[in-house]
């Protein structure tokens, strides 16, 4: 029999129990939100550094390093790049036809340094990346900057701009502290070019926001950064220290199979093969985001061949597109279009052309060419991905040559093909586009007159409708719209245009198995930040 | 002749007090040599670098910004390019009587910057190797000239064929296989682990500088990590220096005032070391300085694979990007390099065979 004292004992110890539960709940949150960072978290990466600078790198590895050490307005999380998230800005608000985008930024944020972020900040930064005439400069081409209180920011472009949401995400757009680069050298003027001075400061020091600080830079042996204490958003540095070391692929896996807390970035999905399955270390094989693409160039007077449309189309129907991208190797998939499968608008696999060697063979009779001889140039020296393009342009050699064309390739040294590519003068040209934006528009480029429509000799006025669709295509705002749109283009481009899209080559990470958080991004790779242990 | 004496007093035909000129007046030489053949180098660098095809401003400028006309016109003004061939090259030339080098279009750093960086990594290494290369190399060659046509020198003679005939890149490889991979018995790539910052750079050797600072743990590991690289690049010279060294010291070795030392009863050993070696070491020496220069200015596969930021790294980076001002840095620290080395070879058979001092 329980005695009258007992619900009383029973409440005084379910209330001591929920107690220690709360405290203990209370510790272990403030555990979580206040751990120091420790450790050192060890990147393998082939270098492509120039700088530190955020307003002057445009490369793979600069876009790490500045994607940790310089918040956005905007950021992409994840694996994501279709929906740029809030970072620096709360949000954002589009008007006037998607040419004026007002941005409202978080009022708590301090660089490392302890100086309030504000809107001063970024209307320096931004006019830095447009006066420097630099790689990135051309992010903000037409689009002009304004503060519109300490905490807006106004961007105004020339013709609407549906992409800029995308644009600010990127890591060029980084937001320095004003004052700290402008007592170092650095301006935003007209001329910045010439009289801006702050590159060698800033790839001392870094004077950004971002999770992460720079310790040390050197473009050809390693970036060392450390943890930002004062950092306050929300990708905490997990690391005490980040080493990005410039290591060849070989050597990568060795180290990532012999280290811990090591993240190899450069094996090719055959350099990888021994990795799948181990134990000490995890592989992820996906699709990258860059196209590798064939074309025939378009202009008579480089060739009376390749200009032939029919001819295209049995190029078009001949090449053997799964064959290829079983060559590319694993997590390699399809490129069904020219806008990565990652991409808004990017078309679904089934939409993609399909060999058809009889149709091939028809187009090429219909075509009056008898016995064509062309010549393929490419990049001999250069391998993205761990392919080389002269693998690549050797099944497609072997495709033609089955249908009776042959094909003579021009492997050539990369700054010797890419001037030929560049003036439009290669008949044929195996070549990849790598995203400058993650956003559908940057791929306007393949269209008559545009960038890359005008190497494959493809000029303004020669598709009048697909031109027409390009130019609605890239100035709808509704993602929806704009989905629908640039699928068209592509079902196009595929049916009568000079490209033959191939694939998209696999992107192997290899991590050491007890780091968590590795997720490969399209646009900045990895983050950093979000890379902890176990 | 006493040891311990200059060279300068060496050279007969001058009293002790007077100024050593002779020795000025090759010095002289070899300085106005050097000037002369500076100069030739850099206008041959610079002819062939603007006759290879292709455009700097193609090679550095992203796809973008290369067909944005500003972008491309800024980038041409800063380095000169807007100009004529013969005003570029006047132009630099100038700038490189003033000690400057001009600006990496890479990294857009001083040239001098970038070579003060790189050179002593390289250096660092290529001392250590050549140490190496020297002790082994010399030795098995003595051991192999020795004990001709026996068991030993044709054992020798196969090893140091092996040596140099081996692909440096691939024994790089299987070094680091083996090595750090399998056994773990050495650092892999770098010139220090991770978790060690680099010391402040006062000579650029990180095992000096880390000991001048009095960071000994950053010193160990540095040093831990020389010995991998130097070994790859060790191997190739020991197996020259082997074979060399066993041919010099046989064209020595039968000698008459050989057999007469043997004759008077001096040990083995002392004719070895006293007698032969300086007669055979002006040959072996002319090796030693090519070998060290070519370590010193074609690591360039070691490098890359050990991850080691050197000179061949900064050239293979140069080259590839058509990076004029850092090429013609390199052209230039090459032919300092061979010229510098070939000084010091020249001085140093003065120092070893006093027939040489005399003539």
């Amino acid at each position: 029999m329980l005695s009258r004292s007992t619900p009383r004992r029973v409440l005084l110890v379910a209330v001591a129990l929920v107690a220690a539960i709360a405290v203990a709940a209370a510790a272990a949150n403030s555990t979580s939100n206040d751990q120091a960072a420790t450790g050192t978290l060890v990147i393998d990466k082939s270098f492509d550094l120039k700088t530190a600078d955020p307003q002057r790198q445009f490369e793979v590895t600069g876009g790490i390093v500045a994607h940790v050490l310089y918040d956005t307005l905007l950021e992409f999380r994840g694996s994501d790049v279709t929906t740029p998230r809030p970072s620096l800005a709360t949000g954002y608000r589009a008007s006037n036809g998607a040419k004026t985008y007002t941005f409202t930024l978080r009022r708590n944020v301090r660089f490392s340094d302890g100086t309030p972020l504000t809107s001063r900040d970024v209307v320096f930064s931004f006019r830095r990346l447009i006066n420097l005439k630099g790689n990135p400069s051309f992010l903000l081409a037409g689009v002009t900057v304004s503060a519109g209180g300490p905490y807006t920011v106004i961007l105004r472009s020339r013709t609407p701009n549906p992409a800029l949401p995308a644009i600010v995400a990127n890591g060029s757009l980084g937001i320095v502290n004003s004052k700290l680069v402008e007592a170092n050298g650095g301006t935003d003027a007209a001329g910045a070019d010439k009289t801006d001075k702050a590159e060698s400061f800033l790839n001392r020091t870094s004077a950004g926001s971002g999770p992460y600080l720079l310790k040390s830079f050197n473009t050809t042996s390693r970036v060392e950064l450390t943890a930002n204490p004062r950092y306050t958003g929300r990708r905490k540095a997990k690391f005490a220290t980040v080493v990005i070391r410039n290591v060849l692929a070989p050597a990568q896996l060795l180290s990532v199979q012999r280290g811990t807390n090591e993240i190899s970035l450069d094996l090719s999905p055959d350099q990888a093969r021994p990795l799948f399955g181990s134990r000490n270390v995890n592989v992820q094989a996906i699709s990258g985001p860059n196209i590798w693409f064939l074309f025939a160039n378009s202009n008579s007077k480089i060739s009376s061949i390749t200009s032939n449309k029919r001819f295209q189309n049995a190029i078009r129907y001949q090449l053997d597109y799964a064959g290829l991208v079983r060559l590319a190797g694993r997590g390699s998939g399809r490129a069904a279009g020219v806008v990565p499968s990652q991409f808004l608008g990017a078309l679904a696999d089934a939409a993609a052309i399909k060999q058809n060697t009889t149709r091939a063979k028809a187009e090429l009779a219909a075509s009056g060419l008898t016995n064509p001889e062309v010549e393929l140039e490419f990049p001999s020296d250069f391998t993205s991905s761990g392919l080389s393009f002269g693998v690549i342009a050797q099944k497609i050699q072997a495709d033609l040559g089955k249908i009776g064309i042959k094909v003579n390739l021009a492997g050539k040294p990369i700054a010797t093909s890419l001037a030929n590519y560049r003036a439009g003068t290669e008949q044929l040209g195996l070549w990849l586009w790598g995203p400058d934006y993650p956003d559908p528009n940057d791929y306007l480029v393949f269209l008559p007159g545009q960038l890359v429509g005008l190497r494959a000799g493809w000029a303004a006025g020669s598709d009048r409708r697909l031109e027409a669709l390009g130019r609605r295509a890239g100035s709808t705002s509704n993602p929806r719209v704009r989905g629908q749109l640039f699928r068209q283009i592509q079902v196009q481009l595929n049916q009568r245009g000079p490209f033959f899209p191939l694939f998209q080559p696999g992107q192997v990470v290899a991590a050491s198995k007890n780091l968590t958080g590795v997720v490969y991004n399209a646009t900045f790779q990895i983050d950093l930040a979000t890379i902890g242990s176990r | 002749m006493a040891r311990g004496r200059s060279l300068g007093a060496l050279i007969p035909g001058r009293s002790r007090t007077r100024p050593p000129r002779p020795f000025l007046r090759f010095l002289a030489r070899r300085f106005v040599a050097l000037l002369f053949l500076g100069l030739g180098i850099t206008l041959v660098a610079f002819l062939l670098t603007n006759l290879a095809p292709g455009d700097p401003a193609a090679a550095n400028l992203g796809q973008r910004a290369i067909e944005d006309p500003a972008a491309v016109a800024s980038f041409r003004e800063r380095y000169g390019l807007d100009k004529s061939l013969p005003e570029q090259y006047g132009i630099y030339v100038w700038r490189l009587a003033h000690g400057d080098l001009g600006e990496s279009q890479q990294a857009r750093l001083p040239v001098t910057e970038e070579l003060g960086t790189f050179i002593p990594a390289t250096a660092e290494l290529a001392l250590l190797s050549i140490l190496i290369a020297v002790v082994v190399g010399v030795g098995l060659g003595i051991l192999a000239a020795i004990r001709q046509n026996r068991l030993t020198d044709h054992v020798l003679r196969v090893v140091s064929l092996t040596g140099v005939s081996m692909p440096t890149f691939w024994l790089a490889l299987v070094a680091l296989y083996i090595f750090f991979f399998r056994l773990n018995w050495l650092p892999g790539t770098g010139r220090l682990d991770p978790q060690f910052s680099e010391p402040e750079h006062r000579t650029g050797f990180f095992t000096i500088d880390a000991l001048l600072q009095g960071e000994w743990a950053t010193a160990g590991d540095a040093a831990r990590h020389l010995v991998l690289p130097a070994l790859v690049l060790a191997l190739y010279n020991i197996g020259l220096l082997t074979r060399y060294t066993r041919a010099a010291v046989l064209e020595v070795v039968h000698n008459d005032y050989i057999r007469a030392a043997r004759a008077k009863g001096i040990s083995e050993r002392r004719i070895v070391l006293r007698h032969v070696l300086r007669a055979a070491l002006p040959s072996v020496l002319t090796v030693i300085g090519l070998a060290f220069a070519n370590v010193m200015t074609g690591a360039v596969l070691v490098e890359n694979i050990f991850a080691w930021p050197g000179i061949g790294q900064y050239a293979y980076r140069s080259a590839t990007t058509l990076d004029l001002p850092a090429i013609m840095g390199v052209s230039l620290f090459v032919a300092v390099v061979y010229i510098v080395v070939n000084f010091a070879v020249d001085v140093l058979y003065g120092v070893i065979d006093p027939r040489i001092r005399v003539s």
